[in-house]
């Protein structure tokens, strides 16, 4: 039996108990991730992937009849679909889907429901990670960008990181959002500086360089090189890539070991 | 032997420098029900939570179902329910659909859904959104939720608070029914019809002190300190008498003359008791 005093630390340390990671039970992996996959298709999140097919499809448009068939923008169609997917889905519907789970009182009848918090955290993960994934392949073919079967592989293999890591930073944004539109308001901030600063890295050398630094500005070089011809990612922006998905784990775990889901 | 499903020793609870729970006692045995009665703010819900790992208590222990509650996990969460005032639905997803997806997440047997949803009255909406609910519904599928692993112990935070007379009599009727199961139920309610009607052990709490614990009986009985009886005459005169030979005989004049209507002990309601203790009102 604990003491009394061996309770008051446990207090200090935090309030409000974070559940400990446990095992993983697919039948419950696999109940949370139906529930959440259909939540994505509900019309609060549904306009993201939505949103960035039809953007994907004008631009080609716009591009091809500024360029009139004497340059080839569909990549940069493409890097600006995609990097809309990878922010709005990955970010804003992962970060308010949590935050909805808060605002209607489910995620904590959830978690005292025998689903743990890697569960939880898998179940949210995997359904975004799916849905961005055919929406970056549903972009590619919409914007028309000629890849092989390595190219496609590459593609895939790059954006589906990127969105593994904007999926993770949605989570720990989902930890402070307490409804979906406090979700909204704090990450309209990192969605515009993780979006812009790819665009405009090809005015400036500095944005340029913080851009290498960024998952989106990997995936954004990344494409432009598929288009190209050129090695899809180089060394460096491999580390980065894996580097950012270890640090947003790691950041979101600690997120997580010191507020729960709940702040 | 008497089986402890829930066992309070000393618990205290400190939020900043103030205390929600001061030295609690309290013990749940199997197939009972205990209630925690007390005003808004007296530390009923704080409790809750402590017992069902949502909080870590300050000092003192807590077990559940023999787990010490700050090593409450997903595992014990199979074996409790809980409805509490901020339980929510999904309320996209159909009556059934809610209800399926937790039978998932508890291994229950989907066959065994329609049944909780005959017993709760929700079969004929079992496709409706759980959005189009009323506020009466929702909380029935709230329970019908926590119940629906048949567990062990029911934690049930106000479970008839905001609902209308009839619906809360078919919650207290189905609570009566699952004691009679044998599930144990730890109650908390400001409503001292509810925890008289359904409770066997209550502790009226006040400012995170349980001032008095034992049967509803137990509690009113020791406070009895006047013993008054009223008397309706045919006539349709009241009258209030306390305990004496001068009223016995009276009584006996009355009764002699069939004269009587209706007499009763007037001995202290919970809520009278709780008034006495600490000045306070229930509601």
């Amino acid at each position: 039996m604990k003491t009394a005093k061996n309770n008051t630390a446990a207090v200090k340390a935090s309030d409000v108990r974070a559940l400990r990671m446990r095992p993983v039970h697919l039948r419950k992996l696999a109940a949370i991730t139906e529930v959440k996959g259909k939540a994505l298709f509900s019309k609060n999140f549904i306009i993201m992937p939505i949103f960035s097919i039809g953007f994907t499809f004008l631009m080609k448009v716009v591009y091809d009849r500024i360029a009139e068939g004497a340059l080839d923008m569909s990549a940069y169609a493409l890097s600006l679909g995609v990097l809309m997917n990878i922010l709005m889905e990955g970010i804003y519907c992962t970060a308010a889907a949590l935050a909805e789970e808060k605002e209607k009182n489910t995620l904590r009848t959830l978690m005292t429901s025998s689903v743990n918090g890697l569960e939880f955290f898998l179940g949210s993960f995997i359904p975004v990670l799916l849905m961005c994934t055919a929406v970056n392949v549903l972009c590619a073919l919409i914007a028309g960008v000629s890849m092989d079967t390595s190219q496609w592989a590459a593609y895939l293999a790059v954006a589906t990181a990127c969105a593994a890591i904007s999926t993770v930073i949605g989570m720990i944004f989902g930890i402070y959002a307490k409804t979906q539109v406090s979700a909204s308001t704090i990450t309209t901030p990192a969605l515009l500086v993780l979006m812009m600063l790819p665009m405009f890295s090809g005015f400036s050398e500095i944005l340029e360089q913080i851009s290498g630094f960024l998952f989106t500005g990997i995936v954004f070089e990344a494409i432009a090189n598929i288009n190209s011809g050129l090695p899809v990612i180089d060394i460096q922006s491999g580390v980065i890539l894996s580097a950012e998905f270890i640090l947003s784990v790691i950041l979101f775990l600690a997120l997580y070991r010191k507020n729960g889901f709940e702040r | 032997m008497n089986q402890h499903y829930i066992s309070i020793r000393h618990l205290s609870k400190k939020f900043n420098k103030d205390f929600v729970l001061k030295d609690v006692n309290a013990e749940l045995q199997k197939g009972e029900i205990l209630g925690f009665l007390g005003p808004s703010g007296a530390g009923k819900t704080t409790t809750i939570k402590i017992l069902t790992g949502q909080l870590l208590p300050t000092s003192g222990d807590a077990e559940v179902l023999g787990i010490p509650c700050d090593r409450i996990d997903e595992r014990i969460y199979e074996q409790i329910g809980i409805v509490t005032d901020v339980s929510g639905v999904y309320e996209r997803m159909s009556v059934y659909d809610n209800l399926k997806y937790f039978a998932r997440l508890l291994n229950v047997p989907l066959k065994e859904i329609d049944p909780i949803l005959k017993r709760i009255g929700l079969y004929e909406h079992r496709k409706k959104p759980a959005s189009k609910l009323s506020k009466g519904q929702t909380q029935r599928l709230i329970l019908a939720r926590a119940i629906l692993h048949k567990p062990k112990v029911l934690f049930l935070d106000e479970p008839t608070s905001g609902l209308d007379p009839s619906t809360a009599l078919e919650v207290h009727k189905m609570l009566m029914e699952l004691k009679a199961e044998g599930m144990s139920i730890f109650l908390t309610t400001h409503n001292m019809e509810e925890a008289t009607k359904l409770c066997d052990h209550v502790a009226l709490l006040n400012e995170g002190v349980i001032v008095e614990y034992g049967t509803p009986e137990e509690i009113c009985l020791k406070y009895n300190k006047v013993k008054k009886y009223k008397v309706q005459l045919t006539d349709g005169t009241k009258h209030f008498l306390e305990q004496s030979p001068q009223a016995a005989e009276q009584i006996a004049q009355w009764m002699g003359a069939s004269r009587i209507e209706t007499i009763h002990s007037c001995e202290p309601t919970l809520e009278t008791v709780f008034l006495e203790v600490t000045g306070r009102e229930l509601q």
